[in-house]
């Protein structure tokens, strides 16, 4: 009895060993890859001194593990099929997609590589990212960086677009090329809502007038953070109409400007509390959550930060073929998205070619089209072809759809990422706890 | 032994069976029913009972090759039997110690064994996923059936510890005088007495493994794509028709499992009633 427990026992350490020690392989890295944390620029990698071409050649037969928020379907399609067959193809590039739920994930994962001394063979080789992540990862010397110029088809992107070079007020820097750009729309059902609210002040007066159908995801949810924010923006609008209203928002954070709008937006956002949803007991948790109220007809109004969503949303089932978008008078924000590599990426060659790829014309065209995804390029289209920028032109326009042409003018520059935490931050407390 | 026999002769009432097919009706098909609908639907919203329009899209995409769910079933299915094996090699004569001998510091053994229970998993992942990415286990199907093992081994233990607690190892050194071998004596004796708790505790332990989340998200970096993870893509981000599709093929093998062990659970056997004896 006793010695076949003793007998299990030892199968069992025996057997755990050999596990480790299977899965212990050796990595050795590559000369000139990153020996400890930092940002590491081009010319200090080991790619340095290389050409285009032969970047190329060194990123025949490489993979790319692109980690990438994988929560729609028709993101996950295009990327693994469009962009991963014809990387195949073209270059001998295996993408692998690794869908998260969230691209903190992404960030976590190199920052705990790095915690772990892993400088040159990390598991991430690509991230879609912007904002308070891209800080995160930049602060934290975690990216690879200054690439810009090496990159063939960064030569179609108007360098001196200051909604490119700063994202979130954070310098790019060249640790991250843009793929798509975003822009805040207000959707509604034209079938419920014959006329909704044009501006900022309508839309509040709307809430109020109608009880119950209107509400927005709770902080710092990415969209329903970017709701405060324009309310910000609006008590800003009216606190310095001298001053040039929210563009004294913009720069680095000021503690008595925020102090004051932070006042008249608390107390407007208190003020239609008890009109919103549920009395404002409580909010919708995401984007998600508030797209099943509005699918249900429980809201009459949403929001958006990609007005392309919507006619996707409309083709699956989600929203009633009668949503429409618009955009806000009072203005509404707009951001850019990225793709950034990891300073510890073993891949950096294959990644560079995949980050070209993605800027090169034909591809941000197909992308553009709303049977593919229907995401706005980041391109210059003076920069393109005629004939290029003829097709971009004559793209259909699903009719759910705002024409990229209205909502432009519209656009309003993010705030840097203090302001934004601090924002969500003040949210909870002075709102959500009231 | 005279334990197996009373409880055997309890599950011979057949209302109390009949009853607890009931209740996994109640309880376990008629909450699939929605997902099944949802899968299938294209447009269902408030106030209406049934979907108003169908669609095939979220089945479609379920088997297409961007989402490789036969990939992530395969290596869900991988992950979940290695934790199962592994438990066994380790809960059974953990839980034989524990339910057949007094020893010093027992209790203290015990508390360690219901630690993972106690203390959150994802405290303790988040350490071992630094050691883990030093010895190159992260990232990798073996770092995380290792990791499943932290909220895996406690059940198997107790349920094997409640097991041997009824049991009678005479019967071993019975055996062994009438002749018997070290594994002779496994094979006829121990076995066979403690083979249905063996089935309930490795039953716990494949469906714990099959619907870890945070602990394969964390140790499989993302790389290692079992069907939570891919359930949880689609849920969070409100695709419905395409989560149900996922939900109807994650509780198939559940359903399976359960059938099959199904004599075991309906409490004919004495393993169940032994959980509590620790």
């Amino acid at each position: 009895m006793n010695t076949t427990t003793v007998n299990l026992r030892l199968m069992a350490a025996a057997l755990a060993l050999a596990l480790i020690a299977a899965a212990c392989g050796g990595s050795d890295a590559a000369s000139g890859a990153p020996t400890e944390a930092g940002l590491v620029n081009l010319a200090d990698s080991e790619l340095a001194g290389m050409d285009w071409d032969a970047i190329v050649e060194a990123a025949d037969g490489g993979t790319v593990n692109w980690f990438m928020w994988g929560g729609s379907d028709t993101i996950n399609n295009y990327v693994s099929a469009n962009v991963g067959e014809a990387l195949k193809d073209e270059f001998n590039i295996t993408l692998n997609r690794v869908g998260i739920n969230d691209t903190v994930d992404a960030v976590n994962q190199v920052l705990s590589e790095t915690e772990a001394g892993v400088f040159a063979d990390g598991s991430v080789d690509m991230i879609w990212i912007n904002g308070e992540n891209f800080r995160t990862m930049k602060q934290g010397g975690l990216l690879f960086c200054d690439y810009w110029d090496i990159l063939p088809n960064a030569q179609l992107l108007d360098q001196t677009d200051q909604t490119l070079l700063f994202d979130f007020g954070t310098e790019v820097s060249g640790c991250e090329v843009p793929w798509n750009r975003a822009q805040v729309a207000m959707i509604y059902d034209s079938a419920t809502v014959p006329t909704p609210p044009a501006d900022m002040d309508a839309l509040l007066q709307f809430a109020c007038a109608n009880p119950g159908s209107f509400t927005y995801p709770a902080p710092p949810d990415f969209t329903g953070s970017v709701f405060v924010r324009h309310v910000f923006y609006n008590e800003a609008d009216k606190l310095f109409p001298d001053e040039g209203g929210h563009e004294k928002l913009l720069g680095p954070f000021d503690q008595t400007v925020y102090d004051q709008v932070a006042e008249a937006t608390w107390a407007t956002l208190n003020e239609i509390e008890s009109c919103l949803w549920r009395e404002g007991d409580t909010y919708p948790t995401d984007k998600a959550a508030l797209d099943q109220l509005f699918s249900n007809s429980e809201v009459a109004l949403n929001l958006t930060y990609e007005p392309t969503s919507v006619g996707l949303g409309v083709e699956d089932g989600l929203f009633p073929e009668t949503a429409r978008t618009y955009g806000l008078e009072s203005g509404t924000i707009g951001n850019v998205n990225y793709t950034a590599i990891p300073f510890n990426s073993p891949n950096k060659a294959a990644a560079l070619v995949l980050s070209n790829f993605l800027l090169d014309p034909e591809v941000q065209l197909s992308k553009a089209d709303p049977d593919v995804w229907g995401a706005e390029t980041v391109l210059d289209l003076t920069k393109v072809s005629a004939e290029i920028r003829d097709q971009f032109d004559g793209l259909p326009r699903h009719p759910s759809v705002i024409p990229s042409s209205e909502l432009a003018p519209l656009a309003l520059p993010e705030l840097q990422g203090d302001w934004l935490t601090t924002i969500e931050a003040d949210w909870q407390s002075s709102v959500a706890e009231q | 032994m005279t334990a197996v026999r009373e409880s055997a002769v309890m599950g011979r009432a057949g209302v109390g069976r009949w009853l607890g097919i009931a209740a996994l009706l109640t309880f376990l098909v008629l909450p699939l029913v929605p997902l099944v609908i949802w899968s299938v639907a294209f447009r269902w919203v408030y106030p209406d009972i049934l979907p108003s329009e169908y669609s095939g899209r979220a089945w479609s995409s379920v088997f297409s090759s961007t989402n490789d769910v036969l990939g992530a079933t395969i290596d869900t299915t991988l992950v979940a039997l290695v934790v199962t094996v592994l438990s066994v090699l380790i809960g059974v004569p953990a839980g034989r110690a524990l339910g057949l001998h007094e020893f010093r510091g027992k209790r203290l053994v015990e508390l360690l064994i219901l630690a993972p229970i106690i203390v959150p998993g994802l405290a303790v992942a988040l350490g071992i996923h630094t050691l883990f990415i030093r010895y190159g286990l992260a990232n990798s199907l073996v770092g995380v059936a290792i990791v499943h093992l932290i909220p895996t081994l406690p059940y198997m233990t107790l349920v094997m510890s409640g097991v041997f607690a009824n049991y009678d190892a005479d019967y071993e050194q019975q055996a062994r005088s009438l002749g018997a071998g070290v594994i002779a004596t496994q094979r006829y004796v121990t076995l066979p007495a403690i083979f249905p708790g063996l089935v309930v505790g490795a039953l716990f332990t494949f469906l714990i493994s099959w619907s870890q989340y945070v602990l394969t998200l964390l140790i499989g970096g993302g790389q290692v794509v079992t069907l939570p993870l891919l359930l949880f893509n689609f849920a969070r981000s409100g695709e419905n028709a395409i989560a149900g599709a996922l939900s109807v093929i994650f509780v198939v093998p559940g359903i399976i499992v359960l059938a099959l062990s199904n004599r075991y659970l309906a409490g004919e056997d004495a393993a169940v009633g032994g959980i509590g004896n620790l």
